[in-house]
């Protein structure tokens, strides 16, 4: 699709944070006209429509046909990806689609939303975004390029203090997906882009709010070449104000270590280098919750308006929910 | 000849929640002390006596309890006080915990239904029952200023109140204008300076002028550092936008590039830029507070 001096005309489902935040950024970006504004809650929309012009507010899916549509943002919680995406493909509301992370809650319906979009869709993208963050990006073209020489092993984890102290039996963080969807799946799809297919070996997952909720993991991988990684990812531990990615590799000449602030190469040379975002052009045109939010949907706005594919798509990210599906069926194994 | 006015040399309280925009790693291994309101209220004071003459607070328990402290040694009238609201990552939190933003309403309205403040309250009442979001908001802004005061007491000097990063730049980015008109006009009435924090200076700039909303009588908070670290989209249009506006009204933040800058290159680079009103600096250690605020005092005082 190339546009002629027309704006892409988008809508967003789901108003809650991450909604109001795409919403925002669509808003700012050249040749986007935020068209539409999907939410279920009553209140939630009486509001939306006092506070914009001009942009349709609705309460389902369905009433987003005929809006003449370029592409949706599915922004719900996790459990509803897989009947709003397939409505927006099976009503024709629109051929492409942005959805946030993970793409479905679990991998046989990843599979299906991925076949909906190969059959009825043109663009498609899961909202990673840490793909779209200075210092991975940096990382991702180091490994590229063979900084540390062959790799052998690496450690990752993801943290969050999110539900530090949540009272026994809190029922939110079971309706989030649990920490590997929520939390885990962010570490999981770079490990997946610096490494490619990994297999789960063995896993443990940790109820420590209750009520079923999975609120640690960890877990060990290896790709066919035989590299190993190990996984911690947890929303309950101390001193994580912000939730933290993080990566440390080791490879045959050297180790690197990644996160969302700095990124470090020591070699065995001797030589040791270290970029922080300061040193990695992270400014962007809008500011609106870190710069990755920016990057990650103008890329997708100019891939839709230019016909280009994208990473990740929903093959990539459905990778992500069937390791996070092994890690279950592992845990399981093991108990 | 223009006046040469005192500028504002404010403690800023990142350190006192525990946030590094250089590495979240750094904080980790910091002195946990710095979150504990009697040692931050300490570093306040030191400051205080080596030049600042304010501080720079997200409306928070922890800034709260810290006010109270200082109030107590008999310093608070000292210092001019600057508030940002809301303390965004506390209701960021607070809704993951309680379910998202229809949990994170019901909870605040229970709050200030039990502050007792009943402006607050009627204001929200007809904010609720017309769906208004300008007395909602309102609503929320009182709920703030009584807090502050109920902990700093009614001598404090509550200089100005700004609209935290999040909001701001979300509203800009969805053309909230009733935002921004409501805002200035409810502090103006206060007699309270109304201000923005933003991380879009230019594009902020640009929308309060076509608002016709006066320049002279608000305060910005921006990022201004040498390597242009947050200076979206680069430090050259922040600079020009900066040297474009008819007064002094931006306070500097994020001067030392959250730590990746030496204090005293980095004051060097704000010394040149016009139109700065005031400076803020977060200080972890005593002999930060100490060095920090005499160096900024000698090139900026």
């Amino acid at each position: 699709m190339v546009l002629s001096g027309e704006s892409l005309r988008v809508a967003v489902v789901g108003l809650g944070k991450m909604g109001l935040l795409h919403a925002s950024i669509l808003n700012v970006l050249p040749n986007v006209q935020l068209t539409a504004l999907c939410e279920k809650s009553v209140i939630t929309r009486i509001f939306l429509k006092k506070m914009f012009n001009g942009t349709q507010i609705v309460d389902d899916v369905e009433k987003l046909s005929n809006l003449d549509l370029d592409a949706v943002y599915v922004t719900t919680p996790i459990s509803s990806h897989f009947p709003v995406v397939s409505n927006v493909y099976l009503k024709k509301i629109a051929r492409n689609l942005f959805v946030e992370k993970t793409l479905a809650s679990n991998y046989d319906k990843a599979e299906e939303l991925c076949e909906l979009a190969h059959n009825f869709g043109d663009v498609d993208m899961v909202g990673y975004m840490r793909r779209f963050a200075v210092t991975f990006k940096k990382a991702k073209d180091l490994l590229g390029r063979e900084a540390m020489g062959e790799l052998v092993s690496f450690k990752a984890y993801a943290y969050s203090s999110d539900f530090l102290g949540s009272k026994k039996g809190s029922r939110t963080p079971a309706s989030r997906g649990g920490v590997l969807m929520d939390l885990g799946c962010h570490v999981v799809d770079l490990a997946l882009w610096f490494f490619g297919e990994l297999q789960v070996h063995s896993a443990k997952l940790t109820s420590l709010i209750g009520n079923g909720s999975e609120d640690s993991a960890c877990f060990k991988v290896k790709n066919p070449d035989g590299l190993e990684g190990d996984f911690n990812v947890s929303w309950c531990v101390e001193n994580y104000r912000l939730p933290q990615v993080s990566l440390s590799i080791k490879g045959s000449e050297g180790v690197m270590e990644v996160n969302d602030d700095v990124l470090e190469l020591k070699l065995n040379s001797g030589k040791s280098l270290t970029w922080y975002r300061h040193d990695l052009h992270d400014n962007v045109f809008f500011w609106l919750g870190g710069p990755e939010y920016f990057r990650e949907d103008e890329y997708f706005v100019n891939s839709v308006i230019e016909g280009c594919n994208v990473e990740p798509s929903f093959y990539t990210a459905s990778k992500v929910d069937q390791v996070i599906g092994q890690v279950r069926d592992r845990a399981e194994e093991n108990e | 000849m223009s006046e040469k006015r005192e500028k504002f040399l404010l403690v800023g309280d990142n350190p006192f929640h525990a946030i590094s925009h250089l590495s979240q790693e750094r904080t980790r291994i910091r002195d946990d002390r710095l979150t504990y309101p009697e040692y931050a209220a300490d570093l306040v004071v030191i400051s205080l006596e080596n030049g600042a003459n304010g501080f720079m607070f997200s409306v928070s328990e922890t800034t709260l309890s810290i006010l109270r402290i200082i109030r107590g040694r008999g310093e608070i009238e000292r210092l001019s006080l600057h508030a940002i609201v809301p303390y965004a990552f506390e209701y960021v939190r607070l809704a993951t915990q309680v379910g998202g933003i229809p949990g994170l309403a019901k909870k605040f309205a229970k709050e200030i239904a039990l502050s007792g403040n009943m402006r607050a309250v009627a204001m929200g009442l007809k904010g609720v029952l017309r769906a208004d979001p300008v007395s909602l908001m309102k609503t929320y802004l009182s709920y703030e200023i009584s807090r502050i005061k109920s902990s700093a007491g009614k001598k404090a000097n509550l200089q100005s109140v700004m609209l935290h990063q999040v909001i701001t730049d979300m509203a800009l980015a969805l053309n909230l204008d009733w935002l921004f008109k409501s805002h200035v006009d409810f502090m103006l009435d206060l007699g309270i300076t109304p201000g923005f924090n933003t991380g879009n200076f230019a594009y902020l700039v640009k929308k309060l002028k076509e608002l016709s909303i006066d320049l002279c009588k608000i305060t910005i908070a921006v990022p201004f550092n040498k390597v242009g670290f947050q200076m979206c989209p680069s430090r050259e249009e922040c600079e020009k936008t900066l040297a474009d506006i008819p007064d002094d009204n931006v306070v500097a933040i994020s001067v030392l590039a959250a730590g990746y800058l030496a204090p005293s290159e980095a004051i060097d680079y704000i010394a040149t830029l016009p139109n700065i009103k005031g400076i803020a600096v977060g200080v972890s250690k005593e002999k930060h507070a100490n060095e920090t605020f005499k160096l900024l005092k000698e090139k900026l005082g």
